[in-house]
């Protein structure tokens, strides 16, 4: 590793991670408040109740894929020499897209949800006007053009480097049998994936995004309704896909530290990022398998790429790291324990999301709180555990090796379990009874299990919370030192 | 990339960005006009141009004023304010659809007493196809009563002009037809014409005439 | 030798584009995605044909010069223009005069010299804007230009669709094969790894 030499931008990351933990607690509380609401335990006018959602949604979106990023700029920050001026013009325009959608939400009362789908966000029936959603979308394509300038800054060393995508991905290894040790390393060829899809899921977003803007502005073009939805679902589902491959670097580049055994670029690990790199963007139509429009074609392979789609990353990441635990030294400190909990809640989430994206089983529970059930585990447990993880190793004291877990760290680790384990299997076992999601009001049969799921949801917030502090002191501790 | 590191490597490019921006804003009326409808309901909001005195044939074969004057029909001389829509009456879709929307609008006239100062006409641009008896057919279809909704048509000799002064855009279509801009345009009193609605903005149209009167 | 090709070719293109002003123009489809297109080459190989192809720009005015070719782009893609030049000799004649200059030999001059970041950010914008006219003309109650049926201004959106998809899929090719010439592994100056 060149680590002498190229030196990662760790000051920006940092603080960047900061600003990402603070962002999680702070949508943490508005998911507490709407969990609340619903389980009647403080009573919340509807309208602000989709503002929150709205905010939720699209807060927790965000600051997913920003932590993912930094940890991503962390990471290929290693091997190729990056331009700290994109990275700061990058997250610039992302805090401008927050402020923007903030104002959008709070001071101009959209309530349209993340996603937005017609005929929403123009007509909506007076409950917002028109420049709240204009507002609303602007912040959006400010985030997407800060994006698209950080994937070009990653893109472009690493194809220089490497010699173009096909051989940072991996490619002449599985194809012209070269020796997996000539091949780049798990850190490049996920960047490199990342970097093509989440790409063209951003110029895809821009383009409906600019399009819904016109339409705000121009009323007389209109849009597309169906297009729109499925470039929508196509950017969002790679977006907050892409922030999970993202922060699973952290995985591939830390876990070697604790166990002494670098994590290697094998065929199988390498066939199964190029097989994502397909997969994650022909497996969005399973969001659209109740548009009977659609044809049918499309909305079979959205299926059979939904049975497909992660599982052989997961198998090859979950595997992969049994086997590099299993018999290591490695000793269990707070990092290493929030980064295996994600691969597992990853693994775990995919399980619920497959089974969503049966046909059979979607045109039942597709607007039930099972979907926010499977997508807050691989979330919660999956890349928000990794990017915690990510934090407490950024803060370690020492070595990684000589490191160790306090009462207090196992303390919070284990409520954070808890609670996001409970929370989430409440939202599931409530969209198997088919209560439906985006409900402000519950019926009272559904009152019980919301408590059950706001209490649960409570010991996320405090561990969270505590997960954040540590992370501050810890910098603080590191400033003086 | 270049060695030179000064901020006067950004003047170059921010020039042209200024310069862009500055064009595209021009050109655009201040981003309010990209296409050449939305330009001339601007100019004509903004120029007041005045209409040509031109001299139209109606659905009994009376002879009327686009404008007022000389020629204005007996209930016409109170009526101060003309509403033009152009149609052809063989058109099957955006003609109907306007003929429709005009009546709801003769509907609020009505109802406000505003039904006797106002004059609504449709004018036929194919005036080769339209004679007086296609002309009372379209009023039958719409319930234009001759007096305060008219169906007329414009002459040969004037079709031009006429498309020009209201910067009328009439291309075939497909079968046989026309695509045509359509709009409903207003004169006011003083012979100028001052607005341009969409078809289907009764309330921007009925909203614009209670204004002037 | 290449150079007189490169001439004539430019001529070539540029009188198609006059002397079949007519047919060209009576479709949208020609019109955009034929005819302007054609025009910007015309003015590429013109300036290909000149000494001005050896000019070695620093890379900030390399910049400026590719972003006047991109405002005249957006120009360009105003219906409203597009309208005029229909029925306005005036703005005809600047169609003819600015697609090849300030379009096609702009770039010609300065996009190889441009910051490989500016290329990657209009070649990505490019093609979102691409999918942005296809999204609003495939679905439009408005008729955008009044010389077009509304019919052809469908057909232009699917144009512009599929234009969206064929350029997005022939500027991802090369990034995953890239010449060797055009990677890290040659040091030299002139740094044309496409982003
Ligand atoms: C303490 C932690 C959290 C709580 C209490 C919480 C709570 C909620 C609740 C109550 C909903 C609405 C469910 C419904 O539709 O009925 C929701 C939706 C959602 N949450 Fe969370 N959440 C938490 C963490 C997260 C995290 C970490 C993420 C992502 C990184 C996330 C992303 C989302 C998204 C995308 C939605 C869907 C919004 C929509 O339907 O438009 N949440 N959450
Ligand atoms: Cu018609």
């Amino acid at each position: 590793m060149s680590e002498a030499e190229i030196k990662p931008h760790a000051g920006a990351v940092k603080f960047t991670m900061l600003l990402s933990g603070l962002v999680f607690v702070l949508m943490m509380a508005l998911g507490l408040i709407m969990r609340a609401a619903q389980g009647e335990f403080i009573e919340l006018d509807p309208a602000l109740f989709y503002q929150i959602l709205t905010a939720h949604g699209a807060g927790m979106v965000g600051v997913a894929g920003l932590s993912g990023a930094a940890i991503m700029w962390y990471f290929v920050g290693r091997y190729v020499q990056l331009s700290a001026a994109m990275y700061w013009a990058f997250l610039g325009l992302f805090l401008l897209g927050v402020v923007l959608i903030l104002s959008a939400i709070f001071l101009g009362e959209f309530g349209g949800a993340w996603t937005f789908l017609f005929p929403l966000p123009a007509i909506a029936g007076g409950a917002w006007e028109p420049w709240a959603a204009a507002t609303f979308i602007l912040g959006y394509v400010s985030i997407g053009v800060g994006f698209l300038l950080y994937y070009l800054a990653i893109g472009y060393p690493v194809i220089k480097r490497y010699g173009g995508l096909a051989r940072a991905l991996g490619w002449h290894v599985v194809f012209a049998g070269a020796d997996p040790a000539d091949g780049p390393p798990p850190t490049i060829i996920a960047a490199a994936a990342v970097t093509v899809f989440n790409t063209l899921g951003t110029v895809v977003g821009a383009a409906v995004l600019v399009a819904s803007l016109v339409h705000l502005l121009v009323p007389g073009f209109a849009v597309d309704a169906l297009l729109a939805k499925n470039a929508i679902y196509f950017f969002g589902h790679v977006f907050i896909n892409a922030s999970i491959y993202m922060a699973v670097i952290a995985v591939y580049e830390i876990v070697p530290e604790y166990t002494g055994r670098p994590w290697k670029s094998s065929r199988p690990f390498i066939i199964a990022w190029s097989a994502i790199l397909l997969f994650v963007m022909a497996v969005y139509p399973h969001h659209l398998q109740q548009d009977v429009v659609m044809p049918g074609w499309i909305l079979v392979m959205g299926q059979v790429v939904s049975y497909l789609n992660g599982v052989p990353l997961l198998a090859v990441t979950a595997f992969s790291l049994g086997v590099y635990l299993h018999g290591s030294k490695a000793r269990w400190d707070l990092g290493l324990s929030l980064l295996v909990l994600g691969v597992g809640g990853w693994s775990i989430g995919a399980i619920p999301a497959i089974i969503d994206g049966m046909l059979v089983v979607n045109k039942v529970m597709h607007n039930t709180q099972w979907v926010p059930g499977h997508f807050h585990i691989y979330l919660l447990l999956g890349e928000v555990a990794m990017s915690f993880g990510f934090m407490a190793w950024l803060v370690r004291k020492g070595q990684a090796s000589e490191a160790g877990m306090s009462t207090l760290d196992k303390a919070t680790f284990g409520t954070y379990l808890v609670g996001a384990a409970g929370f989430t299997m409440v939202f599931l076992i409530s969209g198997a009874l088919s209560v439906p999601r985006r409900w402000a009001v519950h019926l009272p049969g559904w009152i019980l299990q919301d408590r059950i799921g706001t209490l649960f949801a409570a010991l996320v917030v405090l561990s969270t919370l505590a997960l954040v502090l540590k992370y501050a002191v810890g910098l603080g501790r590191g400033q003086r030192s | 990339m270049s060695a030179q590191s000064s901020i006067y490597r950004w003047f170059p490019s921010l020039g042209v960005l200024v310069l862009g921006v500055g064009t595209l804003w021009a050109a655009t009326d201040g981003f309010r006009a990209l296409t050449e409808e939305s330009a001339r309901r601007l100019q004509v909001a903004e120029s007041r141009p005045q209409v040509p005195s031109l001299l139209l044939e109606d659905m009994n074969g009376r002879i009327l004023g686009l404008t007022h004057g000389a020629f204005a029909d007996k209930a016409g001389e109170e009526r101060q304010i003309t509403l033009v829509e152009f149609i052809y009456t063989s058109c099957p879709t955006i003609c109907q659809t306007a003929g429709s929307d005009y009546a709801q609008l003769r509907d609020r006239l009505k109802q406000s007493g505003l039904g006797d100062r106002v004059r609504l006409l449709s004018v036929s641009f194919d005036p080769e196809q339209d004679g007086p008896e296609e002309l009372r057919g379209y009023a039958e279809a719409h319930g234009a009563d001759g007096v305060l909704w008219n169906i007329a048509r414009v002459g040969v000799q004037d079709l031009e002009l006429m498309k020009r002064s209201f910067g009328l855009r009439v291309i075939p279509d497909v079968w046989g037809g026309y695509e045509h801009n359509a709009a409903m345009h207003l004169i006011d009193p003083s012979g100028r014409f001052s607005a341009v609605f969409d078809i289907d903005d009764v309330e921007g149209a009925y909203r614009a005439l209670e204004e002037r009167l | 030798m290449t150079r007189t090709l490169f001439a004539v070719l430019s001529a070539v293109l540029f009188s198609g584009c006059v002397v079949f002003r007519g047919e060209l123009e009576a479709d949208p489809v020609t019109h955009m995605l034929l005819q302007l297109p054609a025009l910007a080459l015309a003015g590429v190989l013109l300036l290909l044909a000149t000494d001005l192809r050896f000019v070695k720009l620093p890379a900030y005015f390399a910049n400026a010069i590719t972003l006047v070719a991109v405002f005249a782009v957006f120009f360009w893609m105003l219906p409203r223009y597009i309208d005029a030049s229909l029925i306005n000799p005036f703005v005809e004649f600047a169609k003819f005069l600015t697609l090849p200059t300030l379009v096609g030999a702009s770039l010609a001059l300065a996009w190889r010299q441009a910051h490989p970041f500016l290329r990657g950010f209009l070649k990505a914008n490019a093609i979102s804007m691409l999918g942005v006219l296809g999204f609003l003309y495939i679905h439009a109650p408005l008729r955008i230009c009044n010389s077009y049926l509304v019919s052809d201004q469908q057909r232009l959106g699917y144009g512009f669709l599929i234009a969206a998809i064929a350029v997005s899929l022939a500027w991802t090719f090369p990034l995953f094969f890239p010449s060797p010439s055009e990677t890290g592994a040659s040091q030299s100056k002139t740094n044309k790894v496409t982003v």
